[in-house]
């Protein structure tokens, strides 16, 4: 809401200075967003007059001037098609800055010619576009006076931010009131003639739906003359930032600005018949104001004649029966439109107006006739002519909202001491009626606030009044604590995981919830997953996976030269979008150059192995104790079918996986490095939370560790896990260890066979082992191995 | 008797010769060996009687400790030289290195994460709800009916699944987790919410996700002047200052009343703003009384419970407490960004060490 400083005076009698007004504005609630002081702005502009004109000497479009400037006489060089002798101009003397490209005027020579100072056009001084030529002022004004008082641009212009409650406040007589309220001044009432009407209006209305329109006042005018509006007009809404058309319509915009009352005037002879405030039919359209055509629905309300639809009410006008310059009589409207119904219909035909703006917020009924006589006056005023009596039909609720409430309440909620007077005189200086019954204070709301419904609305009004800033500091540490966890187990074990994952090398990345659907249907259905009003295209579904939004990061990363990568994200992932289909995933990648050539390394690269160690390594450190981690084949299909595994902890669910992005996939995100992945399923880990603070018992053993290597041929189908397995069964006392520590492919091993060779550690409770125990179970593990993976040993 | 003078001088003589640890062996051999000069002395001693055999022992004997001594220092004389001169060899380049390296923590995952650590210490549990929401959590619960203004403030995205015929939306604030919470738990409550929130809108200085921090108090007597204390905690601690200009002033949502907004002081040095004191105010969050109505939408007496609530973006908490200029640089995943602006793992905020 846009206001001037004078604008403001002319409904506040107040000694504040501006200053303290705007920290008022701000500590009431109504927030200072943005000054302009124009009048500062402009301070150094002048009238002068141009003395002489003659061509210059070196330059076909340039003009050498005399301009008289009061104090003195000084040369312009002028390049204005339009500059005359004996011209009124606006001059902008050396050292003043052009407000429209913060030029600063300098002496200089222009083509040879010494020239002081400038010129304007309304384009240079910022207040129009207007640039063929620079701006003729009246004859008779006088040289040296001040340009901004002459285009009441002496004022200082006020942005507030008016938060949804405020519907008092979009009008400017509004926020005089609220300052009054706060001891900023007096609230001046306008006076308004109150104007009866000689005659009858000879159009009748009729409202046939008053749960969308409970009022409507109307008053005909004959003979008017739709001028353009006088200059206080004119400057008032330019200072607001609103172009001004002509003198009907400019006084409505006032009104609706100075007193938060939206009107409408309709040419009165393009009305065929009565007025008639309806519901629309289903398909009916209608062209408004705004040079468009919008298709109604049943019930939006309309006002209509009894042939056509002439607009939508609260909404905005239409263009059958908008005033020109041509218009003679004309019906001025000033009505009550429901404020859920505005809100609805605005949405669904996507309108913005101000008119629906403070209708939907809620408008006071007994500013419908007040804007009537207010703008009567003018009309009268500025277009002359005559009025007809108000013509009204419908009800203005005149009942006011009634809210109890005490001083222990009042204090209870702010958190200090408000006394039965102090809260009494606070409300009435916002015009809030009381009467007190013992500790019952009832208080009666003014019309102008539709924002007050309960006491905790009372409450809002006593601190704002008061001051925020009166509002004490408690201590909020509790004596006994409410909650026993502040986390539970799920949302640690989240942290966990993402300090673990980045201590092994991975950088965090936090991407968005949405992805593309293109290329994803191959990590869930993407037609679950849709946005009805996505914010572009390639951002259409909730993500089914972390990995597409993290394979793009790779993409765009490695075309800021990166060939190494470890990038992870712990976040959610959705189902479908159901609330309750989200999950909780963290998804590793690791890709490219894992150790670079050096003086000391030779250069490695990522393979599965690197995300296989960090995922289990990861389980690990989230499930400390037992529990049995086996690896299968069966991996989604975003996986390289031969290098891909998922990870079952005590055989029963499936956590995680790790492997090679599928080629296909890869290439369909347009990515050729190998992509290592790991995905751990953080809400499939079964719970562990600890029971008791004490470790499992250690027993250590003092007697001597002996370890034994052994070397097995196998088909390379069978895989080498089993090996460690079926060494270990053969004395889970005595085998404290069992470990891979080579891999050997060779076609003279056999087609398709591998050698594993294993390092088994011995070690007894009881006794040193003696050769004949370690050769006893030695052959025992070569038995046990060579049955369960059909292999033989090597010697 | 017999004069051992002799025998002294040959041994300070050969032990001036020491040159290696072998010629020391010889000096051993040569006066202690079995058939050494000091030992074939020894064995003389027999047949000495009396007195004499008794002085000639304790002559032998001291001078067989001295040679022991010199045996001793020229032998940890000679190693010390040796290995002297061997590390003298031993060079390596220090300037070389090799690198070890950890990966970072996302800037939102640290400020969450000192968010949870103030709050947890005033005991605030961390409660949390789904990114999808329903209608009515996200709105109508919180006092914010379907045609109220404020609905067209927040640019709601909407999903294709629906709850009691109402669309599900993307949560556009984190402000639903009370409802959920308020549900599940009676007063008294002190949670708070962290959490991604989602708005349809994309340009410099919005992001069409986000995240936000809830925080929500209800008990018998929590009021403005516990929503003060509470929030002037948590803004000093997080900011690490001890002072701090705070300014509360008035503001509206549907869900609070008294609402307010809150803005901190700070002041601009260069480029850098430096948070706590200044005449400038930056808006940090929003906050407020929790609406009656609210309370009675989860049916909570709101004759005997009352309380407050607040709502900050953590992007915004994160931006002026680490100087990052861009809204939008958070889900860039421009590596050169996360490296620089991410935090080491084992870097977990705490009271009693450091926050960040």
């Amino acid at each position: 809401m846009r206001f001037s400083y004078s604008w403001l005076t002319e409904h506040l009698k107040t000694n504040a200075n501006f200053e303290e007004i705007e920290k008022k504005l701000t500590s009431i609630g109504l927030e200072v967003e943005d000054i302009q002081d124009t009048g500062k702005a402009y301070q150094d502009f002048i009238v002068g007059q141009v003395l002489e004109e003659k061509k210059h000497p070196n330059a076909d479009k340039l003009k050498l001037c005399k301009v008289d400037i009061g104090k003195e006489k000084v040369d312009v060089v002028c390049g204005a098609p339009n500059v005359e002798k004996g011209m009124k101009v606006v001059y902008a003397p050396v050292g003043s800055t052009i407000p429209v490209n913060q030029m600063k005027i300098k002496a200089a020579k222009i083509r040879g010619v010494e020239s002081y100072g400038m010129m304007c056009s309304e384009y240079e001084l910022g207040i129009s576009n207007e640039h063929d030529g620079i701006i003729r002022l009246e004859e008779k004004e006088t040289i040296g006076r001040s340009f901004s008082e002459i285009y009441g641009l002496n004022d200082i212009v006020i942005e507030i931010g008016i938060t949804p409650n405020r519907q008092d406040c979009l009008g400017v007589k509004g926020i005089a009131r609220d300052l009054a309220s706060a001891g900023m001044g007096e609230l001046l009432e306008r006076k308004i003639s109150g104007e009866k009407g000689s005659f009858k209006s000879p159009i009748k209305i009729e409202i046939q739906d008053n749960k969308i329109c409970s009022a409507f006042a109307g008053r005909y005018f004959r003979n008017v003359k739709n001028t353009e509006s006088p200059e206080w007009l004119k400057n008032k809404l330019k200072s607001i930032g609103l172009r001004p058309i002509s003198a009907l319509v400019d006084i409505t915009n006032f009104v609706m600005y100075d007193e938060n009352r939206p009107l409408h005037v309709y040419d009165a002879d393009k009305i065929d018949g009565k007025i008639i405030v309806r519901s629309a039919n289903d398909g009916e359209s209608f062209l408004a104001l705004d040079e468009k055509d919008y298709h109604l629905k049943n019930g939006m309300c309309v006002i209509a004649d009894e042939k056509k639809v002439l607009g939508l009410g609260g909404i905005m006008g239409g263009e059958s029966t908008g005033c020109s310059t041509e218009t003679k009589n004309v019906l001025l409207e000033s009505a009550l439109f429901d404020e859920i119904n505005t809100a609805k219909t605005g949405r669904n035909l996507s309108i913005l107006s101000d008119a629906r703006y403070r209708f939907e917020r809620g408008i006071d009924p007994n500013s419908t006739l007040k804007g009537i006589d207010l703008a009567t006056q003018l009309i009268l005023e500025i277009c002359g002519g005559e009025c007809s009596e108000v013509e009204l039909a419908g009800n203005i609720k005149e009942n006011k909202n009634e809210v109890s409430t005490s001083s222990g309440y009042i204090s209870r909620r702010l958190g200090f001491e408000v006394s039965d007077k102090e809260l009494i005189s606070i409300l009435s200086s916002l015009g809030i009626e009381t009467s007190q019954t013992g500790d019952v204070i009832k208080c009666l709301i003014p019309s102008w606030r539709q924002d007050i419904h309960g006491e905790a609305d009372i409450s809002e009004e006593v601190i704002r009044i008061k001051g925020y800033e009166n509002i004490p500091t408690s201590n909020i540490r509790l004596k006994s604590k409410i909650n026993k966890n502040i986390l539970n187990y799920a949302q640690k074990k989240l942290m966990k995981a993402r300090h673990f994952i980045a201590s092994i090398e991975y950088d965090e990345l936090v991407t968005f919830s949405f992805t593309d659907s293109k290329n994803c249907e191959v990590f869930g259905d993407i037609n679950k997953l849709k946005i009805v009003n996505p914010i572009s295209e390639d951002l259409d579904i909730l993500r089914p996976n972390l990995l597409p939004n993290l394979l793009q990061a790779i993409k765009k990363n490695k075309n800021r030269n990166f060939d190494s990568f470890s990038i992870f994200e712990i976040g959610s992932q959705y189902r479908s979008t159901s609330p309750e289909d989200q999950l909780n995933v963290a998804c590793g990648i690791k890709s490219g150059i894992k150790t670079e050539k050096s003086w000391k390394n030779i250069q490695t690269e990522f393979d599965i192995y690197d995300v296989k160690q960090d995922l289990t390594s990861l389980i690990d450190y989230l499930m400390p104790g037992n529990k049995k981690i086996s690896v299968s084949n069966d991996c989604p299909s975003w996986y390289h079918p031969g290098r891909s595994g998922s990870i079952k902890i005590n055989n029963s669910v499936i956590a995680g996986y790790f492997g090679e992005l599928h080629p296909r996939v890869a290439s369909q995100f347009k990515i050729k490095n190998k992509i290592n992945i790991f995905e751990l399923y953080l809400d499939e880990l079964p719970n562990t939370e600890k029971k008791t603070t004490n470790k499992p018992v250690l027993n250590l053993s003092d007697f001597q560790i002996v370890t034994r290597d052994f070397a097995f041929v196998i088909d390379k189908k069978v895989k080498s896990e089993e090996i460690v397995t079926s060494a270990f069964k053969v004395d889970k006392e005595l085998i404290r260890n069992v470990e891979i520590f080579d891999l050997f492919e060779d076609d003279n091993l056999g087609k398709d066979k591998k050698s594993i060779a294993i390092k088994v550690t011995l070690q007894s409770n009881e006794k040193t082992l003696a050769e004949n125990d370690i050769s006893e179970i030695s052959s025992k593990i070569i038995e046990s191995v060579e049955k369960s993976t059909s292999g033989t040993v090597r010697s | 008797m017999k004069d051992f003078r002799e025998l002294e001088t040959e041994i300070k003589k050969a032990s001036d010769k020491f040159t290696n640890i072998e010629s020391i062996n010889e000096f051993r051999i040569k006066f202690l060996g079995k058939k050494g000069i000091i030992s074939l002395e020894m064995k003389g001693l027999a047949s000495l009687s009396g007195d004499e055999r008794k002085q000639h022992a304790e002559k032998l004997n001291k001078i067989k400790d001295t040679v022991l001594e010199i045996i001793a220092s020229k032998t940890e004389e000679l190693n010390s030289e040796e290995l002297e001169k061997k590390l003298n060899s031993e060079t390596l380049d220090i300037t070389l290195s090799t690198s070890k390296s950890y990966g970072t923590i996302h800037p939102i995952s640290q400020v969450i994460e000192e968010v949870i650590t103030i709050f947890g210490d005033l005991n605030f549990f961390v409660a949390e709800g789904p990114e999808v929401e329903t209608d009515y959590n996200n709105f109508t619960a919180l006092n914010t009916s379907e045609h109220h203004p404020a609905r067209q403030m927040h640019d709601t995205f909407y999903v294709e699944t629906e709850t009691d015929g109402m669309p599900n939306v993307l949560r556009t604030h984190t402000s639903p987790v009370q409802i959920r919470s308020m549900l599940k738990q009676k007063p008294p409550i002190r949670l708070i919410a962290p959490g991604k929130t989602f708005r349809c809108d994309n340009d410099q200085t919005h992001s069409p996700m986000f995240h936000q921090v809830e925080g929500l108090v209800i008990d018998q007597e929590s009021n403005m002047s516990h929503l003060k204390g509470c929030l002037e905690i948590f803004l000093k601690t997080f900011f690490e200052t001890d002072k701090l200009n705070m300014r509360f002033r008035p503001s509206h949502f549907p869900f609070t009343e008294p609402s307010a907004e809150v803005d901190i002081g700070y002041t601009k040095k260069g480029n850098q703003i430096i948070i706590g004191e200044g005449e400038d105010w930056l808006e940090i969050l929003g906050c407020g009384m929790v609406h009656p109505n609210v309370l009675e939408n989860v049916n909570i007496n709101s004759n005997e419970y009352q309380g407050y609530a607040f709502g900050m973006g953590i992007e915004r908490l994160a931006m002026l407490k680490y100087g990052i200029s861009d809204l939008r640089t958070f889900f860039d995943s421009d590596l050169r960004w996360n490296k620089h602006y991410g935090f080491s793992p084992l870097n977990i905020p705490s009271i009693i060490g450091d926050l960040s």
